[in-house]
């Protein structure tokens, strides 16, 4: 109990300091009468730049952080993540491609088609006839597919004039920059829907914790329920990076320090945290990457994967030393 | 002895075709006289001598060297998926030249080597020891996430980087996908020497390698060091990988190819099985090059993604291969 009020007071803090500090700092009473009363200099600031871009990063962090989660928990390791397993190349790669072929559909859904489609590809190639799909080979699968879309989004990127390619990179770090009310509407009401789709599926999920066998035994359809699951669970994936772009590595962070900022046992306490903690990392990854430098502003990626690449690198010499890798 | 022969053939095709195969072909007989009797007004003379031969030995360098660090690198950590030009190496190399070009101005292409050969060579170094090239068994998963760390970590770097200095984000996107069009303006005799002494080197400790990779007990009751010899076969990746990204930028997948191809020709001589690597990685490579310049003409495509789409249907083919107990 204590650590989810921790959690949430974190929370607290970081919504509160990343609506204040930016290129025009607000102080309190000004946030406060911008908040209260929609009026003075804090309620243009908050109203057209900060509170929608804040928003935004919520509720991405918040599915990204619970889909995240629940893949992890549902192939049993924790570097099951969407980020690690091709999700992101994949949206990178579709992103590139459509600037190169100069397709005008909204980007951030261009990159989560891409997304689903290296995951579907993931699922299928990582399957093998009358086994099991051991959850390395998926990751390692994944990998191998995201190594050919970053392969082939370099070289895209060389056809590309130079404007565009700009364009390009931007939107392939993940960024929430420029975000309206309608990218914080969209995020929370299908983040919203999926996530009590995924709150659903948690006794199901419980059961195939225990392993493959037990769960059957216990009466569970298996495959449709790892199916279900692992849909549900991409599509929110699919839903944050349709608003802040492929950001890395929150999917991987969040469940792991979800679980140890607040010492949940349980499951749903678990995917709540994980929410939670996606929700704070995010936030705070943008706040510092607008904020850290005077004058210049980093997409909220180069923060995340400045912070994720290191807790990987940490992660695999801990599952190195208890012989799992 | 045959088999031998037959990867010299097959080498003497991708040369023959990397010579006269291109916008402008040229017979055999024309490129073989262009080398004897240069004639500066004959323009496939000047095609020859200005663009196709500095590509050429750009190819044999790059393919040769990450042929042997490839192989190198899988023996020793005993894994199937081991690639210098995978693992966080491009990154490395990308990294050094944007600090390089931020720090004294816009590189030209000639300091592109001198900046991408530290970068590349410690990248190769860090993937190798994060991989468990210092420990032996080690499963595959975790070199090749090391390498995507490393990656990642670089890349959110070189992003930051290219997105306040907009000046550097043409060079970077250049250089990235490796190709082997800017050979004649990098330092191929340099690198062709250090990409040798790397080749020799692994050839002079391949028997201490092979011995190792019986296992750490028994190569010490054969009299082996293991430090010692981690340290050699790190410093043979090392220098390899160098080479090849000076002279061609990030090629991925060749050393991923190639050592697996090596051992079907050459057998289970460590020797015999390098010396294989460097001259089918050449091959390939070239012929890489040369289909990349006729499959989209007029535009090429570049050698590194013509090596990503032969040899990235490999990674995943290999990867589903790896049995359970092995990949966990």
């Amino acid at each position: 109990m204590r650590g989810a009020l921790t959690l949430c007071l974190l929370l607290l803090a970081a919504t509160l300091a990343a609506l204040m500090l930016g290129q025009v700092r607000l102080s309190p009473v000004l946030l406060w009468q911008g908040l209260s009363d929609g009026e003075g200099p804090g309620a243009l600031v908050l109203g057209t730049i900060r509170g929608p871009r804040v928003l935004t990063a919520l509720g991405a962090g918040a599915v990204l952080g619970l889909s995240g989660a629940l893949f992890q928990t549902l192939f049993r390791n924790p570097l099951a993540a969407p980020d690690i397993m091709g999700f992101t190349a994949g949206a990178g790669l579709t992103i590139i491609a459509a600037i190169a072929l100069g397709l005008s559909l909204p980007m951030p859904l261009l990159a989560a088609g891409g997304g689903l489609v290296a995951a579907l590809l993931v699922a299928l190639l990582s399957q093998r006839r009358g086994h099991a799909t051991p959850p390395l080979t998926m990751i390692l699968v994944g990998l191998g597919i995201g190594f050919i879309a970053s392969a082939l989004s370099s070289f895209l990127l060389t056809l590309l004039p130079h404007t565009q390619a700009a364009e390009a990179q931007r939107w392939l770090t993940g960024s929430l920059a420029a975000r309206d009310w309608s990218h914080v509407a969209q995020v929370w009401l299908i983040g919203a829907l999926l996530a009590a789709l995924a709150l659903a599926q948690l006794r199901r999920l419980a059961a195939l914790e225990l392993g493959e066998d037990l769960a059957a035994g216990l009466g569970l359809r298996v495959g449709p329920a790892r199916m279900a699951l692992a849909g549900t669970a991409l599509l929110l994936a699919a839903a944050g990076v349709a608003v802040a772009g492929p950001v890395p590595f929150i999917a991987l962070m969040s469940g792991p320090l979800g679980a140890r900022i607040t010492g949940a046992q349980r499951l749903p306490g678990r995917m709540l945290a994980a929410a939670g903690t996606g929700a704070l990392v995010l936030v705070v990854a943008d706040l510092a990457a607008r904020a850290a430098l005077p004058g210049i502003q980093l997409p909220a990626g180069v923060m995340t994967g400045l912070l994720g690449a290191p807790y990987l690198l940490w992660r695999l010499s801990r599952e190195m030393e208890k012989g799992e890798l | 002895m045959l088999r031998l022969l037959g990867l010299l053939a097959l080498l003497a095709l991708a040369l023959v075709l990397a010579l006269s195969v291109g916008a402008r072909p040229v017979t055999p007989a024309v490129a073989l006289e262009a080398l004897r009797a240069y004639d500066p007004t004959n323009p496939d003379h000047v095609t020859m001598v200005a663009i196709r031969l500095p590509r050429l030995a750009a190819g044999l360098i790059a393919g040769g060297a990450l042929g042997i660090a490839g192989t190198v690198m899988q023996v020793m950590t005993r894994n199937p998926l081991a690639d210098p030009g995978l693992l966080g190496v491009n990154s490395g190399a990308a990294f050094a030249l944007l600090i390089g070009a931020t720090a004294f101005g816009a590189a030209g292409e000639a300091s592109v080597a001198l900046l991408t050969f530290p970068g590349a060579a410690l990248a190769s170094a860090l993937v190798f020891i994060l991989g468990g090239g210092l420990r032996g068994d080690v499963g595959p998963v975790r070199l090749t996430l090391a390498g995507a760390a490393l990656n990642a970590l670089l890349l959110s770097l070189v992003t930051a980087i290219v997105l306040v200095r907009q000046d550097t984000l043409d060079m970077f996107r250049f250089w990235v996908a490796g190709s082997l069009t800017q050979a004649a303006s990098r330092p191929l005799a340099e690198m062709a020497l250090i990409a040798a002494g790397g080749g020799i080197f692994a050839l002079a400790v391949a028997p201490q390698i092979e011995a190792l990779s019986l296992g750490s007990a028994l190569s010490r009751g054969l009299g082996t060091k293991p430090r010692r010899v981690q340290a050699a076969a790190l410093a043979v990746v090392t220098l390899c990988t160098g080479a090849a990204v000076a002279v061609a930028g990030p090629i991925a997948f060749l050393g991923l190819m190639v050592p697996p191809l090596a051992r079907l020709i050459a057998g289970h001589s460590l020797r015999r099985e390098l010396i294989a690597s460097a001259l089918l990685g050449a091959a390939l490579l070239l012929f890489a090059d040369t289909l990349g310049r006729v499959v989209m003409p007029p535009s090429e495509v570049r050698a590194g993604v013509m090596t990503a789409l032969i040899g990235g249907p490999m990674f995943l083919w290999v990867a589903r291969r790896l049995r359970p107990g092995a990949t966990a």
